[in-house]
């Protein structure tokens, strides 16, 4: 009866305690045990430590820089062309997602290794071997295997606002003579700035906080790793939370920083009964020419993942361009293995309980910026999407500090004996976000008036938002709770962080320990990787069934 | 049956920023067919919300049969709406939108399946029980929207531009079908609309709004042929207006000179209103275009105001003739019903009947 009543403020305190809880009491530990000159200054005299920062500083330019290459003439191309196979590229799009990047480097690694398929076609062609993965060579490996990732992201967020613009625009500018570059340069750019915003800056944020790749790669002079490799110490030395401090502070300005070079948000709803001439059809020989970039590019990103499943079906591959001999034991060793199945069910536990706070959490905020008609209502849209400025390796160590300094949270959070909600909570203060921009979108597209409809014909708040609001955005939610799941499921710095004792290793834990194995270690651990990508591309597939929508729909953001 | 009185409804959506309404007066009495008639932004749909509860007013008191219901949520008043989009859910069919509200008040299922069966009988709409909100037509949608609000029994209703997104056939139908239903079940009907067509033709009574302060409550006939002020005037119908200053008067009529000489206008009008005005005082002597009288055309004699004009445009309106007319330096209009043709250009000799102009202040 009571949140009958009272059901925004309900939903106020829901989301106020949930983050309070799981985003401001890590945060606050991690300033509360790091915040101190003398660590601070210590790691700006220590050279390697600087070097790591301007390491990652470095890897998240370059890899949002690739990005920006790859994404824009694509979402370009989709936007004002129609051409023959336009409808496999949001599918070709999403094929780099339904893999971490850290595994990808598995598959990489045997391209690029010294004996790997890159070497193997040099020295069939009488050429000496390069050592791809020596020197510099590690540094753009991670670049463009991290950019290989992402891309997606930020040319969904284009393609999302390139819709948004009204093709009048465009025609007007054309009509008073401007050419194509001008049009791009003057008018599509600058109104792209929501998109290449949303996108850039959580490619920015992701490529320079990215613990797995460079793990995978045996880069450890990156300040993620050298975190990671500080957490076993955190007791007793809190660099790590100094140099998690720091990390947290560069996002800010990362995030500042392209606030300040685009601007504020712009409004570009297409105006009302604007005729747009459409996309282009092409013709002749160039009507081909776009679907076979889409596909080299695709090609290109799936690399990883073919030389993975390679990897995982050879017996073994070694100074061969392809594998010599083909063979499924790795996929049943895969299966066998005693870490395997258990880390399976953990990450589904893990992911399903992400899910549900997620989803709780996100549609409450969505509803209270969107609905409730508070003073401050825009505070709680700018609240949950906080965790997409934030690391996740600043939570995770947030988390973990919080159970060490904390004797409540200890018996919750507990990381050795219990960490099923250390994990989950983890996992699911991060895909917020997700879940608030999916549920917001979906408010948005509902016509507020079907709610007010609803307690005009006498059905208080609560029940409009079950009866009405919910089975409205119920496309939008699934939509958020698919995206918080898929991103769970293959989760990897608070998984590598937060997961201490094999029973409760998710699966990318488990891919990473199975990798550090010597003799066939790499090759169960790809076969794992395969499985789990064949695992996600169904989940993702029977979710485009489902909703009967194009997969590429999932991941709009 | 209700009576619905509204007393100094204010609203402002922002501190130091102007209102949105500005203490507004009603009563809309039982059974009343009461319309709210004014451009974009006047504030008709913010009274109408409030009446609602959708929007809470920002001073005064809203009163239903005499309870204070200002702050009573929406969902307590049984004010039902009808939306200008209708806002049907997409979701639930034709049974179920109309059935959602009845679910509310938790009456036993076969009572709300005869009321929803009854009143999709009232608007015709009987097969379409199980029809999907998305396969409905404009007009039907509309229809359900109406079904909607009555199947709750409701005292008031109240009706938000409900005919805007239908075809001018299809609108003058559901004007008529309506009204029928309003007056068959006694409902206090609020109607916000900014067609004055549509207000004129269905009100009992109205109210015109402009800039969020009620300019002039009264029957359409009232409104009509004695505007009280120049918006009134011109957002009613076609009005010409012309400037001139109170000169003299004597026992049936006062004089006005203006630019086109002396006009002679009735202290007691064709509608039987009387009004005194000030000596020395400017006036907008305001007249209806269907008002301008041809010498040639008229079956009564006229004593005062014959003017000469020239005819500048024609328009054909079928039933009439519209035209665009000068006197000297003033421009006006008259609308001509069973008309010779006139040609652009000619001289004609008109009459402005001195009990039809109503002079208001400048």
């Amino acid at each position: 009866m009571l949140i009958r009543k009272c059901f925004k403020y309900f939903c106020a305190v829901l989301v106020l305690c949930f983050f309070a809880v799981f985003l401001f009491l890590p945060l606050y530990t991690v300033l509360k045990e790091g915040l101190d000159p003398q660590i601070f200054a210590e790691i700006f005299r220590s050279r390697l430590y600087l070097e790591g920062l301007l390491n990652a500083f470095l890897i998240c330019i370059v890899t949002t820089f690739l990005v920006f290459l790859i994404s824009m003439p694509l979402a370009i191309l989709y936007d004002k062309y129609e051409f023959p196979g336009k409808n496999l590229c949001p599918v070709l799009m999403m094929t780099p997602m339904i893999l971490p990047p850290f595994v990808g480097a598995l598959g990489f690694q045997q391209i690029l290794g010294h004996y790997g398929v890159l070497n193997s076609i040099l020295q069939a062609l009488n050429l000496p071997p390069v050592d791809w993965l020596g020197g510099s060579g590690r540094f753009w490996s991670i670049c463009v295997i991290e950019a290989l990732h992402l891309y997606p992201i930020l040319y969904l967020n284009l393609i999302t606002s390139l819709a948004n613009i009204d093709p009048a625009l465009e025609e007007a500018a054309r009509n008073v003579g401007a050419g194509r570059w001008t049009r791009f340069r003057k008018i599509t750019l600058p109104l792209l700035r929501p998109g290449i915003l949303a996108g850039g800056s959580i490619v920015l944020i992701w490529s320079f906080t990215e613990l797995g790749t460079p793990l995978m790669f045996g880069y450890n002079t990156v300040t993620p790793v050298q975190i990671f490799n500080g957490i076993t110490e955190l007791g007793t030395n809190p660099a790590a939370y100094s140099l998690v401090i720091i990390m947290l502070a560069v996002s800010c300005l990362l995030y500042l920083g392209g606030r300040m070079l685009l601007g504020r948000e712009i409004h570009v709803t297409a105006a009302k009964g604007s005729m747009g001439a459409g996309a282009k059809i092409l013709s002749g020989w160039k009507k081909w020419m776009p679907i076979l970039l889409f596909g080299i590019f695709t090609f290109i990103a799936a690399l990883p993942h073919l030389a993975l499943i390679l990897t995982a079906g050879s017996k073994s591959w070694y100074r061969t361009i392809l594998p010599l001999k083909y063979s499924w034991i790795h996929f049943e060793n895969a299966l066998s293995d005693p870490l395997v199945v258990p880390s399976i069910v953990n990450s589904l536990k893990y992911s399903a309980i992400a899910v549900v706070l997620a989803l709780a959490a996100g549609t409450a905020a969505a509803f209270l910026a969107k609905r409730a008609n508070l003073k401050f209502g825009g505070l709680f849209d700018l609240l949950a999407m906080l965790p997409l400025m934030i690391p996740g390796m600043v939570i995770a160590v947030g988390f973990l500090g919080m159970s060490i300094h904390y004797s409540w949270a200890a018996k919750i959070f507990d990381p050795v004996n219990n960490p099923v909600w250390l994990i989950s909570a983890a996992y699911a203060v991060r895909r917020v976000p997700y879940v608030l921009r999916s549920a917001s979108s979906g408010l948005e597209q509902t016509p507020v008036e079907l709610e007010n409809a609803s307690r005009n014909a006498g059905a208080s708040a609560f029940t409009t938002f079950l009866k009405i609001t919910v089975p409205l955005i119920a496309a939008n939610l699934v939509v958020g709770g698919l995206f918080a799941f898929s991103f769970s499921m293959m989760e990897v710095s608070d998984s590598l962080i937060l997961a201490q004792k094999t029973e409760f290793y998710p699966i990318t834990k488990a891919i990473y320990e199975l990798s550090q194995y010597l003799g066939t270690g790499p090759y169960i651990a790809a076969a794992f990787g395969v499985w789990s990508m064949l695992f996600l591309a169904s989940t993702l597939a029977a979710a485009s069934i489902l909703l009967g929508r194009k997969i590429g729909a999932l991941f709009k953001i | 049956m209700a009576e619905l009185q509204i007393r100094k409804i204010s609203k402002s959506y922002q501190k130091n920023e102007g209102y949105v309404l500005q203490s507004v007066d009603l009563t809309i009495k039982s059974g009343e067919i009461f319309f709210l008639l004014g451009p974009s932004g006047c504030g008709k749909s913010t009274l109408l919300r409030m009446i609602a509860g959708l929007i809470e007013p920002t001073s005064g008191t809203i009163l239903l049969d005499g309870r204070d219901i200002t702050h009573l949520p929406p969902e307590k008043r049984n004010t039902p709406m009808v939306f200008q989009s209708y806002a049907l859910w997409p979701h639930l069919d034709v049974y179920e939108n109309i059935a959602f509200g009845l679910k509310q008040l938790r009456l036993p299922a076969a009572e709300i399946r005869q009321r929803v069966e009854n009143i999709l009988e009232t608007v015709h709409l009987e097969s379409y029980i199980h029809r999907k909100i998305t396969s409905l037509s404009g007009g039907q949608q509309q229809r359900v929207a109406l079904a909607r609000a009555l199947a709750l029994n409701p005292s008031v209703i109240l009706l938000d531009e409900p005919l805007s997104n239908l075809d001018a056939k299809l609108r003058d139908d559901m004007r008529l079908e309506i009204r029928r239903i309003c007056k068959e079940r006694a409902l206090t009907a609020i109607y916000v609309t900014h067609d004055r067509k549509e207000a004129l033709s269905m009100a009992d009574r109205l109210a015109v709004l402009h800039q969020g302060i009620v300019q002039q409550i009264g029957t359409p006939r009232e409104l009509y042929m004695n505007p009280v002020n120049r918006f009134t005037a011109s957002f009613l119908g076609d009005a010409n207006m012309l400037d001139g200053e109170l000169v003299r008067d004597d026992e049936k009529s006062w004089f006005f000179q203006t630019q086109i000489g002396e006009i002679a206008v009735r202290k007691i009008n064709k509608s039987g209103h009387e009004e005194s005005y000030q000596k020395a005082q400017k006036y907008s002597l305001m007249f209806r275009p269907e008002n301008v009288l041809f010498e040639d055309n008229c079956s009564r004699e006229y004593p005062e105001n014959h003017i000469r004009a020239e005819i500048l445009e024609n328009s054909y309106w079928g039933e009439s003739s519209f035209r665009t007319m000068q006197a000297g330096s003033f421009r006006f209009y008259a609308n001509e019903f069973a008309a010779p043709e006139r040609p652009a250009g000619a001289l004609e000799k008109i009459i402005l009947p001195a009990d039809r102009i109503i002079p208001l202040s400048c």
